[in-house]
């Protein structure tokens, strides 16, 4: 530890400012409250603020940030996240310390973004110790309020001098460089560093009333307590102000910006939050949290639960942004908890801590934002609203999926769909996805020709496991568009044929002339190989119809199967599953039995912007494929 | 081939017109993409052959209906500007007064010479489709909802309210500075300017599509604006919304 | 050619702001029916900011109009302040000029740009100048874009200005904000030059009618008074703001939704021709010179010089505005709050606010109670107080261009119309010009 004087650390900032090729950021007023912005001189410093009105984040997730520019002419390109100006910021609280490394880890499971890292790696981090304490903030009861790892430099007011702790090599060069009359610390000094860090938790205005480890536990217990939640809720204007000024809080959307000539354009990702109203809505409009009870359920749930669950911390840091921040005043955690427990305590429910979850996360690789060229070259129309497209990587490389997953599709300047990929990875030289127009960018896919451009991401997602299926029997259970990401097992398996036992494709859509694939299916018919059964849920005048009418439930006791021998695959609209999962366990098949695949709002494709969460999964990530053993207990997945 | 474009104005002070004369140098951009086929505040020449109007300002009088009727059967898409015409924008402010007190007030005896009727937006009398928000409308949002009609897709407006963009840009909120605002239960789009200028939402873009406007009210009220005032501050944009509901 | 029968019927008058009709009826030789009527949508204003609150006024009356938005706020905001007796501070005075200038500025490029100059080119509107005369547009644009920033700057956005608020500013620029703009007001003065000179080869084009008038506006003795003034009359000298009503009386006319108004004569006029017979030895430098360019003294009485005043103001506007950004530094510019409030000690009263806009001298009138609600308000428009003068100059212009054809005719009315620039839907009008 070294200790500098108040002048000289007033000297060592002006030092850094002057120095073109940094960019010094420190908390400043704004009104009556403080925000981190560029120094223009150390006067402007102000250490002794409560807390800023937004954290740090801000500075390694932009509030938009262009991730990938394009030109229809030669394609998607990555804005090169490489130049960022080394970033000086001064008067982080340990809270704030805290949320980023809880972001570090966030950012880099399973894939790391290099955005954010790139702003990280190319950062200083100088800590304060906390002289005020805001009203709403709960740091202490987090174990936030102080910290011994985390920052380059972590700076004690001690008067009329500063303790600066340092935590770095990056932060030691940055002293020596920059700093002049540092003398070390005396075990006085030491003393005073240690006293004034036991001071802060003494500055706490809020009060929880048991202690924080409860939390994941407390949650579960009362997922369905729908009056609670209700109540709690009942003032949310949907704002979003408790998400957006959250440090821990990571959602985002992204959309496509062409300039005016159309010619080229920007993707950009913005900060987007849970608890706005269409957060959770997909193309068809449908929203799977589409209620202000189940968005602010969820929110608790992710911080308190969810990613306690992943990652092993409760992702909450205690900085009191978000209560401070709500106008109904329902967004205070503590008060939340508080009211929780107590409901607890008298229903006499016993709520233990839970043991510290199994944590296993990997890092392969960074995330992949820019999409590859790929041509289309042919174009089948199927229905009034469905079209098959063959598609082939204009890099002539083999797009390498399992079935089961899917790829974001780009449409130059209007932006991207998640399409389940419809052929068997024994097709190599090209894939085929089938499209359904519903929204801006399958509309505008429908209105591509042969020959014309789009962007692939991906192949994205956990699919079905062939492999896993071999020998067993298949029965496979598609409703209406369901069937489009059946097929690419299903023609897996008839490529594979003899890998595999009974083999039974149940498919039903509302009306004949809703019928995907129909040459295929006649072909279908005619295997004495599989048991091929359409239905239809009726069957208007004007069309010939010889097979079963009635919803696809009623083809089930028309089959005889062995549920010990059977693996049942399902996909269809949301109000399918229920049902078919209900007849398939009255037949006794048993839950790892049945598998299926889900669809929500998927946009980055790798369990990262939120879209597509349903309880602690990401679709995109953990899904869309999911084992009806593994998602029975998840209450928002069917 | 370019799409013709016409721009129209009914009730309102042309302010949405004029941030299109603000394009400044991208005006020539713009003007790469479309062919204006009549302008009336900047051009002499007029034709009846357009694929797109935008129009600005409400309907107030009977006698603006067939000249709206009109539009909507000249054109394939028709696009509300500025807050007037998309929800009725101040002009809505006088429909709480009785028509007849209005038109004394203004014109004193002569009143029944000058008829009007409940200020509307458009597409109380027209389908519309597309909206471009605000009071005036931004640059921004204008040129973005004309690249989505040019890129055949649906314009991207935001259904969250003003707080999302207040927080995204640092402000103080209004309510800790001692004033009243209805952002919370305003449509986002004009990335919060009013707030990033130093002051209050006014609600110019009208209210989101399930605003929670109990709570609004109780926000306001909890804030120290007494009833009667926190009803009168909803009429200054949302009066024909209000109405609808 | 004598056009013994003459009907031009000019439904919604293009290229000026608003609606607008022109109705000309001649049989053989003889007028029967010379009219400049109004029919554009009535939208009652006065009435509804009656019951809200001070707070709220210049927010509404900022709607009267896009153009003169900065305007009709600062004219509604001196009204309330006079109303309740409170005084703006001197650098917030000085910024409110600057954000006048800024209004002058826009308003007028844009009206000699995208308005006037096509008429002067021979050609319908500004869009074919994109192809043919790209330099001149880019320049028009250049400038446009300039005082667009300049307004942006000091009030937040031209249109609807946020800054503005009851006792001064709720944000104001730092003093590199405005040293950088001033910067680029002296970098826009080879522009300035640029379009003064294409506008002087363009200018025997405008035809020498001239027809005795009065002219009103602000006066005052050591400025080019445009936020601040006395009432002034080239017929009867000045007056206090506040006896308006006997500067204005105004009337209706059945065939106009928008009222009139008449001085010592049948009509009156206002505007940038008005300032200028009335203020012209108080004009910057460099703006006088620009005047006497064109050869344009005081008293003129075409009201097609009214284009040409507007071209000096904006000289004049560009020079004293940096002036106002020098004066700022030397008095050392102090910083404020970026979220200040409207002033809070509200009492009963009554005021007027009169302010220079564009298009002439626009009055605001409010009385409040002592809960700060508005009783009364009474806004008269510029170009209200024109449009009997455009009637009264069109009945004397048409005599002498009666031997032109029915679209020269027709032209030279447009342009009379054009010239005063009036802002139509302010005092709620549509102009249309159709033959009959």
């Amino acid at each position: 530890m070294r200790i500098i004087a108040k002048e000289n650390f007033t000297e060592f900032i002006n030092a850094l400012i002057n120095d073109d090729s940094l960019n010094v950021i420190g908390v400043k007023s704004k009104g009556e409250k403080f925000a981190f912005g560029p120094l223009d001189s150390a006067g402007e410093l102000r250490l002794d603020y409560d807390v800023t009105l937004l954290p740090p984040k801000k500075y390694f997730f932009p509030q938009r940030e262009t991730l990938v520019t394009y030109n229809i002419g030669t394609g998607f390109s990555a804005k090169d996240p490489a130049h960022t100006k080394q970033t000086v910021i001064v008067g982080v609280h340990p809270y704030d310390i805290v949320a980023l490394l809880h972001m570090d880890e966030i950012f880099s499971e399973t894939k790391s973004d290099p955005y954010y890292f790139e702003k990280r790696k190319s950062s200083v981090i100088i800590g304060v110790n906390m002289q005020k304490m805001s009203k709403w903030c709960f740091a202490p009861y987090m174990g936030a309020d102080t910290i011994e790892y985390g920052y380059d430099l972590m700076l004690t007011d001690l008067g009329n001098r500063y303790a600066v702790a340092i935590g770095s090599q990056k932060g030691e060069q940055l002293l020596d460089k920059y700093a002049k009359g540092l003398t070390n610390a005396l075990a006085r000094d030491i003393q005073m560093v240690g006293q004034k860090k036991r001071e802060v938790s003494a500055m706490c205005k809020q009060k929880l009333d048991f202690s924080p480890e409860l939390i994941p536990e407390m949650l579960s217990r009362y997922y369905g307590e729908s009056t609670f939640w209700e109540n709690h809720s009942e003032k949310c204007l949907a704002c979003g102000s408790c998400v957006l000024v959250c440090p821990t809080c990571y959602c985002f959307d992204v959309k496509d910006n062409p300039d005016l000539s159309l010619e080229h354009g920007e993707r950009v990702r913005t900060w987007d939050g849970c608890l706005l109203e269409d957060f959770a809505k997909v193309a068809s409009g449908e929203n799977f949290r589409a209620t202000r009870p189940t968005r602010y359920r969820h929110r608790y749930f992710k911080k308190g639960k969810y990613l306690f669950d992943r990652f092993g911390f409760i992702s909450c840091v205690g900085c009191g942004r978000c209560g401070s921040n709500c106008l109904p005043d329902i967004a205070n955690p503590v008060s939340l908890f508080n009211d929780m427990y107590r409901e607890v305590q008298q229903s006499g429910l016993e709520v233990i801590a839970p043991q510290a979850p199994d944590i296993n996360i990997q890092t392969e690789g960074n995330i992949d934002y820019v999409p590859r060229l790929a041509t289309v070259i042919k174009k089948q129309p199927m229905t009034s609203f469905e079209t098959l497209f063959e598609i082939k990587l204009d890099d002539g490389s083999v797009l390498g999926h399992d079935p089961g997953q899917f790829v974001e599709v780009s449409i130059f300047g209007v932006g991207e769909a998640p399409i389940s990929i419809s052929s068997p990875p024994t097709k190599k030289e090209s894939f085929e996805l089938c499209v359904r127009r519903l929204g801006n960018v399958t509309n505008k896919i429908h209105g591509l020709k042969v020959g014309d451009k789009v962007g692939i991401r991906g192949p994205f997602g956990h699919g079905f496991d062939p492999e896993a299926l071999k020998g067993k029997d298949l029965l496979f259970v598609a409703g209406g568009l369901g069937l489009a990401p059946l097929r690419s097992l299903f023609n897996y398996v008839l490529d594979k044929r003899k890998d595999y036992g009974k083999v039974t494709l149940l498919y039903g859509c509302k009306e004949p002339k809703e019928l995907l694939f129909a040459d295929e299916l006649v072909a279908l018919g005619r295997r004495d190989d599989v048991d091929f059964k359409p239905t239809v849920d009726r069957c208007p005048e004007s069309e010939v119809w010889s097979s079963n009418v009635g919803v696809i439930t009623t083809l089930i006791p028309q089959i005889q199967f062995n549920p010990e021998k059977t693996y049942a695959i399902i996909c269809g609209p949301p109000i399918m599953y229920k049902f078919v999962i209900a007849d398939l366990k009255k037949r006794n098949v048993p839950d790892d039995h049945i598998i299926m695949s889900l669809e929500r709002r998927m946009k980055c494709g790798v369990g990262k912007c939120g879209h597509c969460q349903i309880n602690h999964i990401y679709v995109c990530k953990d899904g869309p494929v999911f084992n009806y053993a593994k998602i029975r207990g998840v209450p928002e997945a069917l | 081939m370019k799409p013709k474009v016409a721009f129209f104005d009914f009730a309102g002070c042309e302010g949405d017109q004029l941030q299109i004369a603000n394009l400044e140098e991208d005006i020539l951009a713009l003007l790469g993409q479309v062919e204006v086929v009549s302008f009336r505040e900047v051009m002499k020449e007029h034709s009846d052959n357009y694929d797109i109007a935008f129009i600005e300002g409400s309907c107030t009088r009977l006698q603006d209906e067939d000249r709206l009727r009109q539009i909507r059967k000249n054109a394939k898409i028709v696009v509300a500007i500025g807050s007037c015409a998309t929800i009725g924008g101040i002009n809505s402010l006088r429909n709480y007064k009785e028509t007849d007190d209005v038109r004394k007030a203004v014109y004193g005896e002569n009143a029944k010479l000058f008829d009007t009727y409940t200020a509307r937006p458009i597409d109380a009398v027209i389908p519309v489709d597309a909206y471009v928000h605000g009071c005036p409308m931004t640059k921004e949002e204008f040129l973005s909802v004309v690249k989505s009609l040019l890129l055949g897709k649906k314009p991207d407006i935001p259904t969250y309210p003003v707080c999302v963009e207040c927080k995204k840009n640092e402000n103080v909120c209004a309510f800790e500075r001692g004033q009243f605002c209805v952002g919370p239960v305003t449509r986002a789009g004009c990335d919060s300017c009013c707030v990033n200028e130093g002051t209050i939402c006014w609600g110019c873009r009208g209210l989101i599509d399930n605003p929670n406007e109990n709570s609004e009210k109780e926000v306001l009220i909890k804030n120290g604006l007494s009833v009667d005032d926190a009803i009168t501050k909803f009429r200054l944009y949302f009066g024909w919304q209000e109405r609808r509901k | 050619m004598k056009h013994q029968n003459v009907n031009i019927d000019v439904h919604y008058v293009t290229r000026v702001e608003g609606h607008g009709n022109i109705f000309v009826n001649v049989k053989e030789g003889n007028i029967e029916r010379c009219e400049w009527a109004i029919p554009e949508a009535p939208r009652f204003f006065e009435a509804m900011v009656v019951g809200r609150q001070y707070s709220e006024l210049h927010h509404i009356t900022s709607r009267i109009c896009g153009i003169c938005s900065i305007g009709h706020t600062l004219a509604s905001l001196k009204a309330t302040e006079a109303a309740m007796g409170i005084k703006i501070s001197d650098q917030d005075l000085k910024l409110r000029k600057l954000a006048l200038h800024g209004e002058n500025l826009q308003s007028h490029i844009l009206h000699l740009g995208f308005l006037v100059l096509p008429d002067l080119l021979g050609v319908g509107s500004v869009i074919p100048l994109a192809s043919s005369n790209p330099a001149e547009v880019k320049t028009v644009l250049r400038l446009h874009r300039l005082a667009n920033e300049m307004s942006n700057l000091i009030c937040g956005r031209t249109t609807h200005p946020q800054r503005l608020i009851p006792g001064g500013f709720s944000k104001i620029p730092s003093m590199k904000e405005l040293a950088s703009l001033r910067q680029k007001l002296k970098d826009c003065i080879p522009d300035l030059l640029a379009v003064a000179g294409l506008i002087k080869t363009l200018a025997p084009k405008l035809p020498n009618f001239t027809r005795e008038t009065e002219f009103i506006g602000l006066t005052a003795p050591d400025e080019y008074a445009l936020y601040d003034g006395v009432l002034g009359s080239t017929d009867t000298g000045t007056a206090p703001v506040n006896d308006y009503l006997s500067y204005t009386n105004e009337y209706i006319v059945p065939i106009s939704t928008a009222k009139r108004a008449k001085h010592a004569r049948d009509s009156f006029m206002v505007g940038a021709l008005a300032r200028f017979n009335l203020n012209y030895d108080r004009l910057s430098p460099m703006a006088k010179k620009t005047a006497e360019t064109f050869n344009f003294k005081p008293v003129c009485h075409n009201p097609f010089m009214n284009n040409i005043a507007q071209l000096v103001e904006v000289v004049h506007s560009v020079e004293d505005s940096i002036k106002l950004i020098d004066d700022l530094e030397s008095a050392d510019l102090k910083s404020q709050s970026e979220y200040k409030k409207p002033f809070s000690q509200i009492k009963a009263g009554r005021g007027v606010g009169a302010v220079e806009v564009p298009r002439g001298i626009l009055y605001h009138d409010y009385t409040y109670n002592d809960k700060g609600t508005c009783t009364k308000a009474n806004c008269i428009i510029p170009t209200n107080q024109n449009h009997a003068n455009i009637e009264l100059d069109m009945k004397a212009l048409l005599p002498q261009i009666l031997d032109k054809t029915n679209k020269e005719i027709e032209l030279n009315l447009e342009m009379l119309v054009r010239a005063y620039d009036p802002c139509i839907s302010c005092s709620t009008h549509y102009v249309k010009v159709y033959f009959v």
